[in-house]
């Protein structure tokens, strides 16, 4: 038997309370008060862990991997009840599975005989979720979750389902609460734990080190990425005065950090996985330069005749675990590099972009490392210019940096703000609708769209999916597509309605990429709604020619050379 | 037995010449079983029977057709068939209509709950053997079960006390013919002031008549809602109702209070799953109970469900699709 204040209920209840309250600061207090009410180290490591990251620590790398189907049939056996005519359609009613579940348990006779709650504590659900990481087939998982949930509450196993799958809570609480809350509870500045948060990687640590009052032994360490700085959209921020930021071209490549000590070099991508061994090339290069301890942030493109060549080209590198002599040659990847967050000793991310720069620059010049070009901008025109110079490159647009701006990390704000164009639109027409889930539960709130194929020979059917979409539209415009679909459904597969083609969207999207796995042989990246076209009709949408078009044309089009006002620059070719 | 539907709103026992809840002029006898607009009649072509509660009721929402009143228990007889109304427990005057004939007895349940809301005139069954059950099955997963009424009761009151001591206005979401009765009446022994929405002032005063207590209230005035205790409707509070006051908490009652995500839908602070609908497990016993020969599903977007515990029971079912309002 646990101390209620150590217990999962208490922390299950917590959370419960969090959701079902409104105002932030409210929810950070309730989160707070909890925070203090725990006694031991080792339990607030793990309340802070369960509530901001999962069923492990970030840094751990481990997962408990269950998926959806495995726990809700489980959870549909437990309860004695069938799991596609009953359990799915209480799923589709709530939008969330832990949610049915949670109900189902408690309201079916069936699943109370077999619960004798328990008063699990913390620790003892971590040694479940790591019986769970050790096996691997469905049976074993599901074996581990039914002897667990027998000693639990409903609200302790929807909480339980949460933190195992890693998704969000749900209680409109994330990491940034956490972290606030615990600077509450221990009375610490907020900035002083986004800090230590940062720099551990790990907001059970943090916790730790608040309660202590040892925020300052928390140390930056190479080899353990750090959250990327992002750029915001230019359209949403106001820029107050042009001279305060400089230009960047907005490389068609990969967001990439590299971590370099000695001989040891590290790549990671944007989500923080380790990536190192698709970019053998980019290995080579930085071992035996004589640099500094390092980490660099910027982009691995791929670069051949001078020219950097398109993202879907790069795709061709990603997922990798040893590319072959012949893709490297077919694909050669460039990093290139456009800032320093670590030099030497120690961590520079609160230093100016001017100051990080210089020091880029430094290493450009001793190693050769290819850097971006930075480009002053005066006012508006000057933005244009560059603008279609990148373009001509074959890059996205532009990143504005502020110059006295420190590296933000893991934040979008203004110091970067990126100047992009839609890849493209096209009129496409809804097939299929899905239960939302979350705040649009009950609601069908995510579409298929379809691309015309009626006369294609290459296709029996008269539509095909393109690309799925769940934004663009307004609330009035989801109730009147919602009213709208009843009358076009014609089948139903659980969540999902198969439609009348009728409906038609002008689905704007950022890129097209080549996928095989689909049926049109193509995706769109960041499908969303540009408008609902009620005017149009199915005969007026777009046909799959028209995809292989845009496509082809991106692929295809004359692409810059890096010769003249390159985007980057190796240190010897400066055009300084 | 011959039962149809009339489109989307109604059925119909053609042989019987009888409707319900039937909005056309095909039938002679049509039973109206309740006052809420998806059950009334529309229009005022039609001749209906319905309890005296559901006639002053629907009078006061605008219904000008002819109505003939039937009481609880009271049998009319026809040259084919007996039909007596029996209290559905849903709101006050909400009936079901039981109909003996040659062919076996049918039970039409309109909108019902058993055990029945606090604010209506009971429920009960007939004696008699059901052979045919029409039933409602709103909340047909088990998902939903709810609460007892003094439980939910007590919910309510504290909400109410609690939302004052610390400073807001409470305002209470629910539906204003029924829902709302049933808030004040719970809230009656508290004894606070209650000011509500004038659609449903106006139909407060056939619930007192009836006997029902709905406690110390008043019609909504903007002026001096501060601090009082507030019911209306979902879609008034987005329409300015008690605009100016800005320290509020707002409470949705109501069946589909059950669903998480209503919480972030309707932004309100409380869910309080009070339902005017029986629970899933509720109508799989009655019909468990009652093992008539056919049950007849209306009313919801799950009659698979209930079907297939029925079939599991050994009870013959069939879905009538009748449209529904999620107004609960």
């Amino acid at each position: 038997m646990t101390d209620f204040n150590n217990s999962f209920q208490k922390l299950a209840e917590t959370a419960q309370h969090i959701a079902e309250s409104r105002s932030i600061n409210r929810k950070i207090a309730i989160c707070a008060k909890y925070f203090k009410s725990i006694d031991r180290d080792s339990n607030l490591n793990l309340a802070a862990q369960f509530l901001a990251e999962g069923a492990f620590s970030n840094l751990s790398g481990k997962r408990a991997t269950v998926g959806s189907r495995t726990y809700s049939t489980c959870a549909a056996n437990f309860c004695e009840i069938d799991y596609e005519k009953v359990f799915k359609p209480c799923k589709t009613a709530l939008g969330s599975s832990s949610e049915a579940i949670e109900k189902l348990m408690h309201n079916i006779e069936a699943a109370r005989e077999k619960r004798s709650p328990q008063k699990l504590s913390l620790a003892d659900i971590v040694a479940i979720y790591e019986n769970i990481a050790a096996v691997s087939s469905r049976d074993d998982k599901q074996a581990i979750l039914r002897s667990a949930w027998k000693k639990m509450t409903p609200v302790e196993i929807k909480y339980f389902i949460r933190v195992m799958t890693r998704g969000s809570l749900r209680i409109g609480f994330e990491s940034k609460s956490v972290v606030a809350a615990l600077a509450q509870a221990f009375d610490k500045g907020v900035e002083a734990v986004r800090y230590a948060h940062m720099i551990t990687g790990s907001i059970g640590r943090t916790a730790v080190l608040c309660k202590n009052n040892q925020l300052d032994e928390a140390s930056f360490n190479l080899f353990h990425p750090l959250s990327f700085m992002l750029a915001s959209p230019i359209e949403s921020r106001a820029v107050e005065n042009l001279g305060h930021y400089v230009a960047e071209e907005k490389f068609d490549g990969m967001r990439t950090q590299v971590h370099l000590s000695g001989n040891q070099v590290e790549i990671y991508s944007r989500d923080l996985n380790e990536i190192t061994h698709s970019f053998p090339e980019i290995v080579t290069f930085f071992v035996s330069r004589n640099l500094p301890n390092l980490v660099l942030d910027g982009e691995v493109c791929v670069y051949k005749d001078e020219e950097i060549l398109p993202f879907q080209l790069l795709q061709k590198r990603m997922g990798r675990k040893r590319p072959s002599q012949k893709i490297q040659q077919k694909y050669p990847v460039l990093f290139i590099a456009y800032d320093v967050l670590f030099y030497e000793d120690r961590p520079i991310f609160e230093k100016t972009l001017i100051e990080r720069r210089q020091l880029l620059q430094k290493v450009s010049e001793s190693s050769r490392l290819p850097i971006t070009n930075q480009f002053e901008v005066t006012d508006e025109d000057s933005i244009e210019e560059l603008f279609d110079q990148a373009l001509a490159h074959g890059n996205e647009g532009l990143v504005l940096k502020k110059k006295k701006s420190t590296y933000e990390y893991g934040q979008r704000r203004k110091s970067w703000l990126k100047v992009k164009k839609p890849g493209g639109t096209l009129d496409t027409v809804i097939m299929y609708a899905h239960a939302g889930s979350g705040k649009r539960g009950g609601y069908y709130s995510d579409f298929t769209l379809g691309i015309r194929v009626a006369e294609d020979e290459r296709y029996e059917e008269e539509f095909i999916p393109i690309g799925k979409a769940y934004g663009g539209y307004t609330d009035e415009e989801m109730k009147r597509l919602n009213k709208r679909i009843k009358e076009l459904t014609v089948e139903k597969y659980g969540p999902t309605l198969g439609l009348i083609p009728e409906v038609v969207v002008e689905l704007e999207f950022d890129d097209i990429q080549v996928n095989k796995r689909t049926k049109a042989n193509y995706t769109l990246r960041l499908p969303r709604f540009k408008a609902i076209r009620w005017e149009l009709g199915p005969e007026d949408t777009d046909s799959l020619k028209e995809v292989e078009r845009l496509y082809d044309e991106k692929i295809n089009r004359d692409r810059l050379k890096q010769d003249e006002n390159p985007s980057f620059y190796f240190a010897s070719k400066s055009p300084d | 037995m011959n039962i149809t539907k009339a489109g989307y709103h109604g059925i119909l026992l053609p042989d019987l010449n009888i409707g319900f809840d039937y909005s056309g002029t095909e039938t002679q006898y049509t039973f109206i079983s309740h006052a809420h607009a998806d059950h009334m009649p529309r229009g005022k072509a039609t001749h209906v029977y319905c309890t005296p509660n559901t006639h002053d009721l629907m009078r006061k929402r605008g219904f000008k057709g002819k109505a003939d009143r039937l009481h609880f228990g009271e049998t009319l007889t026809t040259d084919k068939a007996r039909i007596t109304l029996y209290p559905a427990g849903h709101i006050l005057g909400s009936a079901m209509v039981f109909v003996e004939s040659d062919d076996g007895n049918i039970l039409y349940t309109g909108d019902y709950r058993t055990p029945p809301s606090p604010a209506s005139e009971g429920f009960s069954l007939p004696e008699k053997s059901v052979d045919h059950f029409i039933t409602e099955a709103t909340f047909s997963l088990p998902i939903y079960k709810w609460d007892s009424h003094e439980v939910l009761g007590k919910e309510i009151r504290t909400f109410a006390i609690q939302s004052l001591e610390e400073g807001y206005t409470p305002v209470f979401l629910a539906y204003n013919l029924g829902k709302a009765q049933e808030v004040m009446h719970m809230l009656a022994p508290a004894q606070l002031p209650v000011q509500i929405h004038g659609a449903g002032y106006k139909l407060c005063d056939i619930y007192e008549q009836a006997g029902i207590d709905l406690g110390n209230y008043a019609p909504y005035d903007r002026q001096s809602c501060k601090g009082k205790v507030l019911i209306t409707t979902n879609s008034a509070i987005n329409n300015g109702f008690a605009s100016n006051v800005r320290k509020k908490k707002l409470a949705y009652c109501s069946g589909w209070a059950t669903r998480e995500a209503t919480r972030s839908q309707l932004t309100v602070h409380k869910l309080i799953p009070l339902s005017d609908h029986l629970d899933f497990f509720e109508l799989i016993n009655l019909c468990k109970k009652l093992r008539p020969q056919k049950v007849y599903i209306t009313h919801t977007p799950n009659a698979s469900v209930v079907q297939h515990y029925l079939d599991e029971a050994g009870i013959a079912s069939r879905f009538l699709d009748l449209e529904m309002e999620e107004d609960d």
